[in-house]
């Protein structure tokens, strides 16, 4: 009862602030729409029995992404001799990119579904039992033996990676000093 | 749905002849629904009968400790010893005028305190008062409370943002910045302690431990020492309080983020805050001190057991608030260079050490805790003299 | 709750941050385009793990999809400020020249 409780509140949530996301056309609110739409995400997560993914995804995404997205639009606002102010942010796009995006959104619609249709019509869809509750009670343990164990090529790999960011995102966004004499 | 409290209640027939006969009307079962609902209140009982007044209480211990320490006398006007003037603020907060600043964004605007509130009252949710008394026996507690508290980053940036302030800018975007940075050594020295136990569920990280102090994680190595300073010292951070209070600094900022908030949007920003110093005090205590652990295991398993683990955690919580407190009014305010060069370049670098320290001795020692190790090396010495 | 409704709202997601990414000249926006897919794919994974399989490797999945989705955003916004610094805007068709003497 309770998941399914959740399930309605996320997904709702989810595709609302999705669609807001894509409506809005203040550059912050449209942020503030994909913080929801974040969080109905994990929500959902929680329902698929992920609770350390849904915990990680609000660790990440809520706590990392959405503050550095906020910081990269304070710092990049509109040309100075515009005005600048929360009713005036940058361009948004306009009918011709909204309509060509609908466009593809029709193609992808239409792919995808025939994917989707082909899959549910072998009885893919209304699979709900989970083939081992058991696994899904607490995922933490399993999750850290797999990460150390059958990935652990992967999760090195990906600290590497996340050196990388890390350095490259500060070199790039340096401030440009003044140049050698 | 783990709160012990539906196993409690199917004991009694009112409770199941309810079931009944509200199935009997829906036409379906409603036990989940029923206990969805009874558990749901419950909490939301929990939260405003018990946190919503420690928050109040935190404003009054507050002001009437800085009165102390400043040898003046503080409040003392509504009730006896002014205890209850969080009463009275209170109820002047909601009846003042709600103002929106003239080129807002009212929608960020309005969702500013929102989310500071959510952000702190979710974590109360895997908070283990007693071992009888936790709302949820999460898994990953103490990961999740991390995890959620995040939304209090955004809460200030959105309301440095917000009222189109140059003053709340500032304090907004010193605040989301030292949040995020002071994150860092915070999860990592809790990490040291996960480790240790071998587990996030807060019900593992304080069972780990014991009443007396040689069994508690504080004294169980000199790296888990460390790591508890660095812990106190980020969260001190965190939660924006002196010597770390750029975000809101009176002196050169009026007063941050929330400076343009009145009314009831204001007590909102201050309540989330007092409200985190306790959660984070809490933390600190179920990870280093020995969480709810009375000494003895008196009364275990006697319903009089959970008060007496209620009073040895509100205890350990209380003084450490008091701590915070005391801190605040003793040590005066650093730089913003200084607030990153401490983060960056000392607790990051001493909080990594603990984790691999930890790791070390958990690898070399088996886990034994030094008091017990001293200990045994005693015994064995002494036997081996003979 | 079946496996149906997971993937519905993942691809309802994924079309979403489709839509943003060509309707959006602001290339921050363009970024909040990708988040959405890399959502949307993450949420697939771990469905599919629920439903379908008999292990959580699904789970992994996503967690390098959040690794990998963190990185990006944050080497993103670092070009972002980069390049609000040379050419003081974040319009998309600013970014057609390779150098910058306009």
């Amino acid at each position: 009862m309770f998941l399914t409780v959740l399930f309605f509140l996320s997904a709702t949530l989810t595709i609302a602030s999705g669609i807001m996301v894509v409506v809005v056309r203040n550059l912050m609110h449209s942020c503030m729409a994909l913080l929801g739409c974040f969080i109905g995400v994990a929500g959902l997560y929680v329902t698929l029995g992920a609770n350390f993914i849904a915990a990680v995804q609000f660790m990440v995404y809520v706590g990392g992404v959405i503050i550095l997205m906020l910081f990269a639009i304070m710092l990049t606002g509109n040309k100075p001799e515009e005005k600048v102010g929360s009713f005036l942010l940058p361009a948004m796009g306009n009918r011709r990119t909204l309509t060509w995006g609908l466009i593809t959104a029709l193609v992808f619609f239409l792919s995808v579904g025939k994917i989707l249709l082909g899959m549910f019509g072998i009885g893919l869809g209304k699979k709900t039992a989970p083939t081992d509750p058991s696994l899904f009670e607490s995922t933490v343990d399993e999750i850290g033996t797999l990460l150390l164990t059958d990935h652990v090529l992967a999760f090195e790999m990906s600290s590497v990676l996340l050196l990388g960011a890390l350095i490259g995102a500060a070199i790039i966004a340096r401030p440009e000093t003044s140049k050698e004499k | 749905m783990n709160g012990g409290l539906i196993p409690y209640l199917s004991g009694f027939d009112w409770f199941n002849q309810t079931i009944k006969s509200t199935s009997a009307f829906l036409s379906f079962d409603t036990t989940s629904l029923l206990s969805f609902l009874i558990y749901a209140v419950f909490a939301s009982l929990l939260v405003f009968l018990v946190l919503m007044p420690i928050g109040g209480l935190g404003t009054y211990a507050e002001r009437k400790i800085s009165a102390d320490l400043q040898a003046r006398i503080g409040p003392n006007r509504v009730g006896p010893y002014g205890i209850l003037q969080f009463l009275a603020d209170g109820i002047k907060m909601v009846l003042k005028e709600d103002i929106v600043p003239v080129g807002a964004d009212r929608f960020v605007f309005y969702l500013a305190p929102l989310l500071a509130m959510v952000g702190v009252f979710m974590t109360v949710a895997v908070l283990p008062l007693s071992s009888g008394l936790t709302m949820v026996h999460l898994d990953i507690g103490v990961f999740y409370l991390l995890a959620v508290s995040s939304l209090v980053g955004i809460a200030v940036f959105l309301g440095g943002y917000a009222p189109n302030s140059k003053w709340s800018l500032l304090g907004g975007m010193r605040g989301a910045s030292q949040i995020i940075s002071y994150e860092i050594p915070v999860v990592i020295s809790v990490l040291a302690i996960v480790l240790l136990s071998g587990g996030m569920s807060f019900d593992v990280l304080v069972g780990s431990q014991g009443g007396l102090p040689h069994r508690w994680f504080l004294f169980h190595n000199p790296f888990t020492f460390l790591a508890f300073f660095v812990y106190f010292v980020g969260a001190l951070a965190e939660a924006n309080r002196a010597p770390f209070d750029l975000p809101e600094a009176e002196s050169e900022l009026v007063s941050g983020y929330h400076t343009e908030y009145t009314g009831m949007r204001f007590a909102f920003f201050a309540l989330a805050e007092y409200v985190e110093v306790f959660v984070l005090c809490a933390v600190a205590a179920a990870l280093f001190l020995g969480g709810y652990n009375v000494p003895g295991e008196l009364l275990k398993d006697h319903p009089l057991g959970q008060l007496l683990q209620l009073g040895a955690f509100f205890t350990k919580t209380l003084i450490l608030y008091y701590v915070v407190i005391w801190v605040r009014w003793t040590l005066p305010r650093i730089r913003v260079d200084q607030l990153m060069t401490i983060c960056w370049k000392y607790l990051t670098p001493i909080a990594l050490f603990n984790l691999v320290g930890c790791a070390l001795w958990m690898y070399c020692f088996d886990g034994k805790s030094i008091v017990s190790l001293l200990f045994e090396s005693g015994v064995g010495a002494a036997s081996g003299g003979h | 709750m079946g496996l149906a409704p997971y993937l519905i709202i993942s691809m309802i997601l994924f079309i979403l941050g489709i839509v943003v990414m060509m309707a959006r000249k602001n290339i921050i926006a363009i970024l909040l385009g990708i988040e959405l897919i890399l959502n949307a794919s993450a949420l697939n994974f771990v469905a599919y793990s629920r439903f379908l399989t008999n292990n959580i490797d699904g789970h992994i999945f996503s967690l390098f999809i959040i690794v990998v989705a963190a990185a990006e955003a944050a080497v993103g916004l670092a070009i972002v400020i980069r390049f609000f610094q040379v050419r003081k805007s974040i319009h998309i068709d600013e970014a057609v020249w390779l150098n910058d003497e306009v």
